[in-house]
């Protein structure tokens, strides 16, 4: 079995059986059935994996947690989105920081958000992420730009896919 | 007779194989596959050009039904008419027809190089889609200075 196909060059003489006191097989002609898997093509596969993922690394983490049924727009002329507060609208329902907030109360909240950003001396207090599904209708965005606009929020982050 | 060293020595993989894995189960766990950009716009409700004391020329980009698209030029005097105004129609299935405003867009940075806003004022039916669509390709024509309007 051994003198042919790929085992014949990869069969190796077992190192233990050769110093063993009971019954030493180091003058035994005969390979033993020990198969040396060629590592080279996998330590290759692996690098290249590595490089791959090095290359692909992120320090600044996930910023938007985009759940499974949210498409977000895609855009090639995008920017690097920068942690700031966040206004997603998921199924027609408002949420600031993951924390749901009906569209009549949208005003009172970023206006409270706003004022604590000020007093903590936020490095980023006038900008606001809008994280909403592609085929949203405008008049739903329209409470979070108008509510943003009232709070002091002069800047709008749409947040996109970038291609 | 001393028996000769034998130089074909073999590096142990072992270890590369153990270190190489440890990378890429951890690199595999932090890894973003997703990414995540930003389309950065101000508020246009009058203030830009105020602001800036100077009015620099700006254009107006009217949504419309069916795919529909008007732009308007301010502050921008000496130009022909034809670009001052222009309504683009839609495309056959009823979407912007994005190629016609590209040309527009490019005709228009040509003849006003100094034209860098756009306010955008979508109608309550316009899709977010389409939006950011838009504002993608007049970012990438030069138009860097995006703003867009409440209902």
């Amino acid at each position: 079995m051994i003198k042919y196909g790929v085992l014949k060059n990869t069969a190796v003489e077992s190192p233990l059986q050769s110093v063993s006191a009971i019954k030493p097989k180091s003058n035994s002609r005969k390979k033993k059935l020990v198969a040396a898997v060629i590592l080279t093509s996998l330590i290759d596969a692996f690098s290249i994996l590595v490089i791959y993922l090095l290359v692909n690394f992120s320090n600044s983490g996930e910023i938007l947690y985009i759940s499974k049924d949210m498409v977000l727009p895609d855009a090639t002329q995008s920017e690097t989105l920068k942690r700031s507060t966040l206004v997603k609208v998921e199924k027609g329902k408002y949420f600031i920081e993951d924390e749901p907030v009906s569209a009549n109360k949208l005003v009172q909240r970023l206006v409270e958000v706003k004022k604590r950003l000020v007093t903590s001396k936020a490095e980023d207090n006038s900008s606001l992420t809008v994280q909403a599904d592609k085929h949203v209708k405008y008049k739903v965005l329209n409470q979070v730009v108008l509510a943003g606009s009232h709070a002091g929020f002069g800047e709008i982050k749409f947040a996109v896919l970038a291609n | 007779m001393a028996k000769q060293k034998d130089l074909d020595t073999e590096l142990s993989l072992i270890s590369f194989i153990s270190l190489l894995s440890v990378l890429i189960c951890s690199l595999l766990l932090t890894a973003i596959w997703v990414h995540v950009g930003s389309m950065n716009v101000k508020q246009a409700i009058g203030g830009q050009s105020i602001e800036k004391g100077k009015k620099n020329p700006a254009v107006w980009v009217k949504f419309g039904k069916g795919g529909l698209v008007s732009f308007q030029l301010q502050d921008a005097p000496r130009v022909a008419r034809s670009l001052q105004r222009k309504v683009i129609s839609g495309a056959a299935d009823h979407t912007i027809d994005i190629v016609a405003v590209n040309d527009f867009v490019a005709k228009l940075r040509t003849k006003i190089p100094d034209l860098k806003t756009a306010l955008i004022q979508p109608k309550s039916e316009t899709v977010y889609e389409d939006i950011i669509m838009l504002m993608d390709n007049f970012k990438k024509a030069g138009l860097i200075d995006l703003g867009v309007a409440p209902l």
